[in-house]
């Protein structure tokens, strides 16, 4: 049997929503895929560059315990000043003394999602499991054999969310190595629009597995903006699986910070299935030691007059590696498509490394597409110039990475976000690049 | 004692020896053209003065206020006084003109046991001196040189070393690419900063800047060493007869 299948088939009978049908048949669909195909390996498409063979010994085991911790002080301090609707998990489960859902207008819901599987199973019904699809995602496959909480949000048509819904996940790793399966989903009605943000973090010091998978449908013109921050201790291995289903003239624009994690993953996959959808999806990552930080984009472009954007930049350090693969497929009717996509990596150190895999895949005659991909260290004549003011190396050195990044950031619409994002670059760079630079010859 | 002090400078880029043993005093309070044909070593002279790497010296010295220059990382000479006006200023996108400015003058006073600028001191610091040359508020906000147009770029390393107050600064081809409006403003620029206390190096190909900065010396680099010394009166007679017979000597 393939690792980790045993463990979902003999709680599945404990988990919420036993003996409902439809979920059943969910959670035995998702056992069956990842019994097929088990954990992705090298020769899978969009595993090229990341192996997990550190999760092959099944060292790890599902949470069952939840320690009472408190809400930890957030590493991102304006995202915390911000009003938001907080949704806490701790291990993968909802902690509701931990959460701030009061005041919720008419026509949305913010709920945990083993309540919802619970009270109302059949408001998840025609989404849950349908975007993800389960025969391309393997770990999400595993992830529906273990469901069993997380987070839904629905919002009602019209709908404008007063206030962004902030998601907290905290690992927390007892003695033994933990496993955690999330699962999110969050639908939008027809011209809704809502911001999500969300930040990972791992509160204690054992080593943990966190996979994750969230599912968003977006109706005719609703609009999503989701910000991540992903800062999980260096004992994680992080794989999140995204799916969104875009309706005609949705807008969808993702912003990942990576820089946690052993093994950090974002794999986003979107399906532009209506005319006029806008999707961005964006990213920023760093990399030290020998983490591995992996960014995998799937956009699909299945109706005409779509616009995708995507640019990913990373700084990374050490023995760090980092992957960009993204595929834009443009399907025959998806005429007059915009579809671009950008990978820019900065390496700091001769054994840093990045695979870089842009890629169009066109079957329409009439669209505009590029890709790119490039790779480097810093600018020496920039940095001579700095350097010629009396601009010391490590200060010159953290100007030149920071302006690197400083342009992803600036796009990013939320001030709060972009403001605890360029902190977060600035103590990156303070705890990392500053000792390197030290240490380095003129 | 002399403020820079070039002694039988031998300086190569990539094994190719461009410096051939090259000497030269500056005093301070003086202003030198030194001028040349194309591929003669300007260019490489101020960039092994200012440290830049891949410029190796093989031999010589150069002492500036009796210290070993050589010896000093780029950042650590800029801090000591020396500055390079670029023939081609550097753009680099997502740092503002403003923070670069107030970095590097931060820098360098707190070198000199000087007091630090905060943001809005600096502020002030730098609109008194933007305005002589006529640098707006809105340049000093864009990133450094991205969009200036070749006087802007100018103009934006004259702002330079007034905001640094260099102990010398050499100046590598300042007129290149400027109408005779822009040179008449950077020229101002440059003669402001005139004074005892402070040596310059004009490097350029042609007479025409002279006209606007007089030189106390002219000297005529050929084949990575000073040929020819005079006064001004030497600017004009390369003008009239060009660098071939300098260039004959050598071969």
């Amino acid at each position: 049997m393939q690792p980790y299948l045993a463990q979902a088939l003999d709680a599945s009978s404990t988990f919420a929503g036993a003996g409902v049908g439809w979920i059943d048949a969910l959670r035995r669909a998702g056992a069956d895929a990842y019994g097929e195909h088990g954990l992705p390996r090298r020769r899978d498409e969009y595993w090229r560059y990341t192996n997990l063979n550190a999760l092959l010994d099944e060292s790890f085991k599902l949470s069952e315990t939840v320690p009472a911790i408190g809400l930890p002080t957030l590493p991102h301090p304006s995202v915390a000043g911000l009003a938001t609707y907080r949704v806490v998990l701790v291990n993968g489960r909802v902690q509701p003394k931990l959460c701030a859902l009061d005041g919720m207008p008419d026509g949305v819901l913010i709920s945990g999602l083993e309540d919802l599987l619970a009270a109302a199973p059949d408001r998840l019904e025609p989404y849950l499991g349908q975007i993800a699809p389960l025969e391309d995602m393997p770990m999400a496959a595993l992830n529906t054999a273990f469901l069993q909480d997380g987070m839904a949000i629905f919002i009602g048509e019209n709908i404008v969310l007063d206030k962004p819904v902030h998601l907290i996940s905290i690992t927390a790793p007892g003695e033994g190595a933990m496993m955690v399966q999330p699962r999110h989903i969050v639908v939008l009605g027809p011209k809704a629009e809502a911001t999500l943000i969300e930040t990972h973090i791992t509160a204690t010091g054992g080593s943990s597995f966190n996979n994750i998978v969230t599912e968003l449908q977006l109706a005719e013109g609703a609009k999503l903006n989701h910000f991540v921050f992903q800062e999980e201790a260096d004992t994680s291995v992080h794989l999140s699986g995204t799916a969104v289903s875009l309706a005609a003239g949705s807008f969808y624009d993702s912003f990942v910070l990576q820089s946690g994690a052993a093994i950090g993953r974002s794999e986003i996959r979107a399906y532009l299935n209506g005319p006029g959808v806008d999707c961005r999806l964006d990213g920023v990552y760093l990399g030290t030691g020998k983490q591995v930080v992996d960014n995998t984009t799937y956009v699909e472009h299945a109706a005409p007059e779509c616009r995708s954007r995507q640019v990913y930049k990373g700084v990374l350090d050490g023995q760090a590696r980092g992957v960009f693969q993204g595929k834009v497929h443009v399907m025959r009717d998806a005429q007059k498509t915009d579809g671009h996509q950008l990978s820019r990596a900065l390496l700091l150190s001769p054994r840093a490394e990045i695979d870089a895999r842009p890629e169009l895949e066109i079957y329409a005659d009439d669209v505009k597409c590029s890709h790119g991909a490039t790779a480097g260290e810093l600018d020496e004549d920039s940095l001579f110039y700095l350097l010629s003011r009396g601009i010391p190396r490590t200060t010159a050195r953290r100007m030149l990475i920071e302006a690197f990044l400083s342009e992803a950031i600036a796009e990013i619409p939320l001030l709060a976000v972009a403001e605890d994002f360029s902190t977060h670059v600035r103590q990156w760079l303070t705890g990392h690049i500053d000792q390197q630079a030290d240490g380095a010859g003129t | 004692m002399a403020l820079l002090e070039i002694r039988n400078l031998h300086a190569n880029i990539d094994g190719k020896e461009i410096l051939t043993g090259l000497n030269l005093t500056v005093d301070a309070g003086e202003v030198h053209a030194i001028m040349g044909p194309n591929g003669s070593g300007k260019s490489t002279l101020s960039y092994v003065l200012t440290g830049r790497a891949g410029y190796e010296v093989t031999d010589g010295e150069i002492l500036f206020d009796g210290k070993d220059v050589i010896e000093m990382a780029p950042d650590e000479r800029a801090r000591e006084g020396v500055f390079l006006a670029f023939q081609y200023p550097v753009e680099i996108p997502g740092v503002t003109s403003m923070t670069f400015l107030r970095t590097a003058v931060n820098a360098v006073r707190e070198h000199r046991g000087e007091s630090v600028f905060d943001p809005m001191d600096f502020v002030k610091y730098v609109r008194e001196r933007a305005t002589d040359l006529n640098i707006s508020d809105d340049m000093l906000k864009r990133a450094v040189n991205v969009g200036f147009s070749g006087g802007e770029k100018k103009r934006m390393e004259m702002l330079q070393m007034a905001a640094l107050e260099p102990r010398i600064a050499i100046l590598d081809e300042t007129d290149s690419g400027l109408d005779i409006d822009a040179l008449k403003v950077v020229a101002d620029g440059v003669n402001a900063m005139r004074s005892p206390e402070r040596g310059m190096l004009l490097i350029t190909h042609y007479q025409r800047l002279l006209d606007y900065i007089v030189p106390d010396h002219v000297h005529v680099l050929a084949n990575g060493q000073i040929v020819k010394s005079g006064d001004k009166a030497l600017a004009l007679e390369l003008e009239e007869k060009g660098y071939a017979e300098f260039l004959e000597n050598a071969a």
